[in-house]
């Protein structure tokens, strides 16, 4: 059962992270956020991120042999709500799912080697799973390695790979045995952005933001830097992206876009007419309430599963499906609520909030269909929830 | 024959260019070819070069202009086109209607309110000179194209609760135009007038008796324009239930279209669903005020599936696309941003459900 009160350590907690953003989310952080999104080589948001390593937050809950404070998955949870509240990058996906794989899947010079940069923030991955062809269906991927003497040799492209141009390594899932069963022939290695023969060439979402295609010619990388064992990979992405999963979505963008919205609409609308006046508009506010509190639950609860050593597949399905598809309904209730002025777009003058919503609204598909469609999601919450059959995919 | 010239005369290209291009120049060609197909007089009376057709078949070309994705300047002429009609007598019309009808002029229209399109109460306000003419004071929000558009059809209040409307100049002096930018580079403007001068009896729309617009005129006129926008609203749905399809039967995963999936397919059938209940909706609302009548009901209906249903299906289609859609580069967008933009710009469903309930 979810415990459903903090302690007292973990409100403790809970206000040190405030007390800690507070402190360190500057107007000047806040302008080169706004200003560049994730584009440019940064300043502000490289000093930010220094200064959560020094804390030792990138490796909260790794523990401390590797260099981490050996806290628990509601601590990181906690952490990462408030992070997503402020609307400032915190541990990201090298902190919250690879870094986690190394542990359970890596050798001992795997461990040494990637996990003590991982904690203070140095080494920062950008994920290659998907492919062009190798969507939804990833196992299809068709990246090869081939070892020549103590190197892996590579050769193919990722897509999607969002942080790609400010990354330092890439961790890359590649095949290395041709001839085995598509899952089989799965294994990961760990490659430097710096080396001779990547290509980055970046493309531009529809919320504003960039992504990358990285291409792959012969590049070499010591055989040392495939992670754990050869041909284990499937097992290992299959639960980095749970965990990706639990941790890409805990709501706190949406507790942090409900309040806004709320706000809002005791406000005027440039024609003078207050949303909040008009009964339709309180109910469906309510009911965004209503489901964003229980996001907020899910998340929770994922956390504490987690926290007991269970990857919870189910619930964090149940979780990613629940809130992506809420978030484009808070979207959407948002424009309709603000009528023409939700259309304002995002940092055009006059726009409410800066036209948080109208970018909002762009942005929210995304998580439909990113870290495992819902199509799929809805699979597994039958099939590996209910125990219904596969249908043959 | 309208999707051929869309396909030949508004390429994605120029759709692009309008959408980035700042400032941005009247799509000339495209233009052209829409007057030269007797686009702009369908609707006008023949006596003023125009077809003499109904309603409806203004609202088959709204419906394809949708698919294209035709810059709205053309709906803005339009819509001036058919309040001067239904607005003005035969001096105004004589006036307008010919120069409007073979696409000399181009024009936007500001007699509703851009969130609700059931409110006619003007914002501007206007006051008659001792020498015969008028001025024209306040500022409005919210409209299309006037950086494109020669005129803007704008009503005003007079004292005594008298509303009028007028055909005024973008270019006359004291008139000033602030940009508000929407979503996906769609223009609208706030309009200011400081005591802007209409000298010619021929640019005042002051209903048959002189006397001052009846309320029931305005309102029949802002429901045809949401009405035939609401069509516009079927085919962007139209468009991208197609470009889905033939996304998902050739995009393969697991060795098979992501079509043969029946979550694809229910996705899908969902999205032709919502479509069906629009374009009869719209459609009928058309059909309806294109008979003479006001037809709030059916505009409201129109509106409320039209909008629920461009929104759902581009969102869907955004979903059946996963990456491949969401990238700029593949055009999804430009349906979804015009989606969500003409559904809410003069009400989307929340707002047209109280148009109903107003009529119960």
């Amino acid at each position: 059962m979810v415990d459903f009160e903090l302690d007292a350590a973990q409100d403790a907690w809970l206000a040190e992270v405030r007390a800690f953003l507070t402190e360190n989310v500057t107007p000047a952080l806040r302008s080169e956020l706004a200003e560049h999104g994730q584009e440019l080589p940064d300043r502000e948001v490289a000093a930010f991120r220094r200064r959560i390593g020094e804390r030792g937050w990138f490796g909260l809950n790794w523990p401390s042999e590797y260099g981490g404070l050996g806290l628990g998955a509601v601590y990181q949870h906690l952490l990462m709500r408030e992070f997503e509240y402020w609307g400032v990058p915190g541990p990201d996906l090298t902190v919250t799912s690879v870094a986690p794989m190394i542990m359970r899947h890596g050798t001992e010079q795997n461990k040494l080697e990637f996990l003590p940069p991982i904690a203070r923030g140095e080494l920062i991955c950008a994920v290659g799973y998907s492919e062009p062809e190798a969507g939804t269906d990833l196992a299809s991927l068709r990246t090869r390695a081939v070892q020549d003497g103590d190197e892996w040799v590579i050769t193919g492209s990722k897509i999607w790979n969002s942080v790609a141009n400010r990354a330092t390594h890439e961790w890359l899932c590649v095949r290395t045995d041709p001839s085995a069963a598509r899952h089989r022939g799965i294994s990961v290695v760990m490659v430097p952005m710096n080396l001779p023969g990547i290509e980055i060439r970046p493309l531009y979402a529809w919320s504003g933001y960039r992504t990358n295609e990285v291409f792959f010619d012969a590049v070499r990388v010591p055989v040392g830097n495939l992670i754990g064992e050869l041909n284990r990979g499937w097992t290992y992405i299959t639960g980095a992206l749970d965990l990706e999963r639990g941790a890409l979505t805990n709501a706190g963008d949406l507790r942090r876009a409900l309040d806004d919205l709320t706000e809002l609409a005791g406000r005027p609308r440039r024609d003078g007419s207050v949303p909040l006046q008009i009964a339709g508009f309180r109910r469906r506010l309510a009911q965004a309430e209503a489901d964003v509190e229980a996001a907020m639950l899910m998340g929770y609860q994922a956390a504490s599963l987690l926290e007991s050593g269970v990857i919870p597949t189910v619930d964090v399905s149940v979780e990613k499906v629940f809130s992506s598809e809420l978030r484009q309904r808070i979207a959407d209730l948002a424009i309709d609520l603000l009528g023409p002025d939700g259309l304002l777009e995002y940092r055009s003058p006059g726009a409410p909030e800066d036209g948080k919503f109208e970018r909002l609204y762009r942005v929210s598909p995304l998580m439909r269909f990113g870290g495992g469609t819902n199509e799929v999601l809805r699979d597994v919450i039958a099939q590996r929830g209910h125990g219904m059959p596969s249908y043959g995919r | 024959m309208l999707s051929a010239l869309f396909a030949a005369e508004c390429p994605i290209s120029l759709v692009r260019e309008l959408r980035d291009a700042d400032p941005r120049s009247m799509p000339a060609r495209l233009w052209k070819s829409l007057a030269d197909a007797g686009v702009f007089g369908l609707l006008l009376p023949q006596e003023y070069g125009g077809a003499g057709g109904a309603l409806s078949d203004l609202g088959i070309f709204c419906l394809e202009a949708g698919r294209g994705l035709c810059p709205t300047i053309v709906h803005g002429t339009v819509q001036a086109a058919l309040a001067i009609q239904l607005l003005g007598g035969p001096d105004q019309h004589a006036a307008w209607l010919p120069s409007l009808a073979d696409g000399k002029i181009s024009a936007t229209t500001c007699l509703w309110g851009p969130r609700n399109a059931a409110v006619t109460t003007p914002t501007l306000r206007v006051r008659a000179e001792a020498w015969g003419g008028w001025r024209l004071s306040g500022a409005v929000d919210f409209v299309a194209d006037a950086d494109l558009a020669d005129h803007v059809v704008v009503s005003a209040a007079a004292p005594g609760e008298r509303v009028m409307a007028f055909v005024v100049p973008l270019a006359a002096a004291g008139l000033w135009i602030d940009p508000l930018r929407l979503m996906g580079g769609h223009r609208t403007f706030r309009i200011g007038f400081d005591d802007v001068e209409v000298i010619d009896p021929a640019a005042v729309l002051d209903g048959a008796d002189g006397a001052g617009l009846a309320e029931q005129d305005l309102r029949r006129v802002a429901n045809a324009a949401v009405a035939l926008l609401s069509l516009d609203l079927v085919g962007v749905g139209e468009a991208v239930l197609q470009r889905t399809v033939d996304y998902t039967m050739a995009r393969k995963q697991f060795g098979r279209p992501i079509a043969s999936f029946q979550a694809a397919q229910h996705l899908v059938a969902n999205m032709h669903i919502a479509l069906a209940a629009a374009r009869l909706a719209a459609h009928s609302a058309v059909f309806c005020i294109g008979k003479g009548h006001t037809a709030t009901r059916q505009t409201a209906i129109g509106r409320m599936h039209a909008a629920t249903a461009a929104k759902l299906i581009t969102l869907d289609a955004h979903q059946l696309h996963g990456g491949m859609g969401y990238v700029v580069e593949t055009d999804l967008h430009l349906f979804s941003e015009r989606a969500r933009v003409l559904s809410t710009l003069g009400g989307g469903a929340d707002v047209a459900a109280t148009w109903l309930e107003d009529e119960a």
